[in-house]
């Protein structure tokens, strides 16, 4: 019996040793990513997760500036500069290698890489981040000019730096007849892909030709793990260095880190708000609409659903991007007696009912019952319509059945990049019914939409942005709630690159 | 024996047919179109015409079905738009990796389920006994979810002991087992108790049968008795609860390969079903199936090798 004891107690030991061994060794950092690789093509890139793994693995002129500010970094590009409002030069740096003998980087893979995001035959999701491209003139061997039918300031903020700025092999790409998966036929960056195991990991080992010299890892992971939970738990477990955390976790991480580890807190860029449909019977009425936006108390939602870890927001642009408004028209905190003004005045003062429709995620859920509670309170019965994903993102879809008529409020929360045109795009009146699914219109908001995204000064653009998020919360359509927070959890071993909204940029990742 | 085997096989593809001809309604009629869904809000109107008809979803629901079922007889699962890889790779690339959790939990379940069991049924109404029975019931009612978190904040987390996440790095077997002991715990726990009580019950009632009463008159060692006669008989209702079982077994696993996040059919499933990715859904539903099918004739099988009252009436 004790021989018996001592072998399973030997057994365990040795399995934690050796799980404890095999997680300190090596050079080797482990990150989590929140889905697993899809595309290494950038024309069928499906968005962070992908960028984050093209991003180690191709250059671009310019990458985004880790740190708490928005900025460039010279990448492959020696020098780039705006010539002309419609015109950006470039110079490219000599020397820099793609991998597997396809050569040279030249200006004709610039022109390859962004004319064809551009072009219809390839169909590419990504295609409008590029927005007015007409074409990429080759200069010289190292030297081009990007040139666009009219002015498109986003191009540095969302093009250059990002998914569509990844600068690809002409000859490579030719060789597979474009045809470019989940292995790609040759790459330029700090990494290379070393093997990619479906919902496992990609394994990424440096690249000895990489033009910035030696990369920082000798091999990188990037695990996709779904739920941010079990992240923080692999973390706690020594499994992986990095992770995005939940918000609810973060006060206790605060007050009790785990050994070796920091935890930052980033602004995100994402925006959550209250959306009510204005073609909908009872919500046509404005002032029901602004008895709604008064009646909910956004700082009860900060609390509940995001533990104090985010703010509220004033618009759909966050902090730190042009067009930010410092304050919103209604303001954050309820306002009882005004809601209860509105209703009187919108003749609705019996028993309104309105349905707000989520989707099931948890923060959802709270935020909605605290809205419920809120709107009690002037009066308004709130139902709750939970739905999961596949449902909920086809819900104001009008090619999908007359399911988009029924809606009524609705609790939304879209993905943005660093330039405001990538916010108010999906607010005018030719996305009613596609994103668009409060069915606002308003004739200002799509003129002030389509002169902002090529306004060149900058103060003119930001009051335009601004001015734009002032109509769509005078409409009463909207009541906005919050850009979210992007609280991080990394180990002390490691020093990351993280983008001012709390993106890892894990080229940037090093050794402490 | 040859006409009952051919029988199963008939019934087994029948209730393939049947189980992936209601998936296939049921998710048809789930609100979400796919290919806006796998686009996004970049989708145009272009561009979702395009992977609608790439998926072949601009077809009448018969028409689709019909083609599914035709591929299958020629071994096509379809092809995944997203990724652009042939279904069957992105299925039987995940199989193993659930395989290998379902038959972990099982057989450590089995190689502490039946002995408990045995050691129940012979020692009956011993404070062993009862402290079994209490232990086994407590394994049933804890849900493998549950089981799941905590094994991985105690062995995981506080005591590091095993790996929290993944499945372990490839061609490194010790690495794959590590990674494999919490979660087959987790859904294998529950069986542990299943299986004890199981095994109690059925061994209390062979031991009072005649044969068993015989054989001890005949002088024969108690564990010849137990363990030649009266188990080989008392493990039949267990060999078909396990391969019943296969089917929860694979429920479990979608749970538990969330929780470590482990590669496998479950997580396969449940992305592909939130993603509206038609051809991986109904391929991963066929190969689950099957599975099942192929597990609950194999306990029929193997039931009736066991017993020749079975095989007599077959």
């Amino acid at each position: 019996m004790k021989i018996k004891t001592a072998i399973i107690a030997l057994f365990i030991v040795t399995l934690g040793l050796s799980s404890s061994l095999a997680l300190a060794a090596g050079d080797v950092l482990k990150v989590r990513a929140y889905s697993d690789l899809k595309s290494l093509d950038p024309a069928y890139s499906g968005g962070v997760f992908d960028e984050e793994i093209q991003g180690l693995i191709y250059s671009k002129l310019i990458q985004y500036k880790p740190g708490r500010e928005w900025g460039y970094s010279l990448d492959a590009a020696e020098s780039i500069q705006q010539t002309t409002p419609t015109t950006i030069d470039f110079k490219l740096k000599e020397g820099i290698m793609f991998t597997n003998g396809f050569g040279e980087m030249t200006a004709e893979d610039v022109k390859y890489s962004f004319e064809r995001i551009v072009d219809s035959e390839v169909k590419s999701t990504n295609s409008p981040d590029w927005g007015p491209l007409k074409e990429v003139v080759v200069n010289s061997k190292y030297e081009g000019t990007i040139v666009f039918n009219e002015p498109y300031p986003p191009a540095w903020n969302i093009a250059l730096p990002y998914i569509v700025g990844n600068i690809i092999s002409k000859k490579a790409w030719e060789s597979v007849d474009g045809k470019v998966g989940t292995t790609t036929p040759s790459v330029s960056g700090p990494y290379l892909i070393k093997e990619w195991q479906p919902k496992q990991k990609t394994i990424f080992v440096s690249n000895p030709d990489w033009h910035g010299g030696e990369a920082p890892f000798n091999e990188l992971q990037i695990i996709p793990i779904d739920d941010e939970s079990t992240a923080q738990l692999a973390f706690e477990a020594g499994d992986i260095d990095y992770t995005r955390v939940p918000v609810s976790s973060v006060s206790n991480l605060k007050a009790s880190p785990p050994a070796n580890s920091i935890i930052e807190e980033y602004p995100s860029l994402y925006y959550v708000w209250v959306g009510m449909n204005v073609e909908n019977e009872l919500l046509s009425n404005q002032n029901l609409r602004k008895a709604i936006q008064h009646a909910i108390d956004v700082p009860s939602i900060m609390q509940a659903s995001y533990f104090g870890a985010a703010v509220p927001s004033t618009g759909i642009i966050a902090p730190g991007l042009v067009g930010h408004r410092d304050e919103s028209l209604v303001a954050p905190e309820a306002n009882v007696a005004r809601a209860k003004e509105y209703l009187a005045a919108a003749g609705l003062s019996g028993d309104v009912r309105v349905t707000l429709d989520i989707l099931n995620k948890a923060a959802n859920v709270t935020t909605a019952q605290v809205i419920q509670a809120n709107l009690a309170q002037v009066g308004i019965t709130l139902e709750i319509n939970l739905h999961e994903s596949g449902a909920f993102w086809s819900l104001g879809d009008h090619t999908a059945g007359d399911r988009y008529k029924d809606i009524q409020l609705i609790l939304n929360r879209y993905s943005m990049a660093p330039d405001p045109s990538y916010a108010t795009g999906w607010f005018v009146t030719s996305q009613k019914g596609v994103w668009n699914w409060e069915r606002f219109s308003d004739a200002a908001f799509d003129t002030l939409e389509v002169a902002a995204k090529s306004e060149v000064d900058n103060t003119k653009r930001d009051q335009m942005y601004q001015r734009m998020q002032d109509i769509m919360e005078n409409s009463g359509a909207y009541r906005f709630i919050t850009h979210e927070a992007t609280p991080v959890i990394y180990s002390n071993s490691v020093n990351p690159g993280f983008r001012p909204d709390g993106l890892p940029l894990f080229r940037y990742f090093s050794s402490n | 024996m040859l006409l009952y085997f051919v029988k199963r096989i008939f019934l087994g593809i029948l209730i393939i047919s049947v189980a992936v001809t209601l998936m296939f309604c049921m998710i048809h009629l789930v609100p979400g179109d796919p290919a806006r869904i796998m686009l996004g809000p970049r989708g145009t109107t272009e561009m979702i015409a395009d992977i609608t008809m790439r998926m072949g979803l601009d077809q009448p629901l018969v028409i689709q079905l019909m083609k599914f079922f035709g591929n299958i007889l020629q071994g096509d699962l379809g092809m995944d738009v997203i990724s652009s890889r042939p279904v069957t790779a992105i299925v039987f690339g995940q199989l193993p990796y659930t395989l290998w959790l379902i038959f972990s939990a099982i057989f450590g379940a089995m190689l502490i389920g039946i002995p408990l069991g045995c050691y129940s049924a012979l020692h009956r109404n011993t404070l062993a006994d009862r402290v079994t029975g209490v232990i086994s019931v407590a394994c049933i009612t804890a849900p493998s979810f549950v089981v799941a978190l905590y094994s991985l904040l105690i062995f995981a987390v506080t005591l590091k002991w095993f790996p929290a996440i993944g499945a372990g790095d490839k061609g490194d077997l010790f690495d794959q087992a590590t990674h494999l002991v919490l979660p087959a715990f987790a859904i294998g726990i529950s069986w542990v108790g299943y299986l004890s009580r199981l095994v109690r019950a059925s061994m209390l009632e062979v031991l009072g049968e005649n044969h068993i009463r015989t054989a001890r008159a005949y002088g024969l060692t108690e564990s010849t008795v137990v363990y030649r006669y009266a188990l080989k008989i008392a493990i039949l209702p267990t060999v078909t609860v396990i391969g019943v079982g296969m089917g929860f077994l694979i429920s479990a696993a979608v749970f538990t390969e969330i929780v470590f996040a482990r590669p496998g059919l479950g997580k396969l499933i449940i992305e592909s079903i939130t993603s509206r990715n038609y051809p991986v859904v109904m391929g991963s539903v066929l190969v689950s199936t099957v599975l099942f099918v192929i597990s609950t004739t194999i306990s029929d099988l193997v039931n009736a090798w066991l017993d020749p009252r079975i095989r007599a009436n077959l």
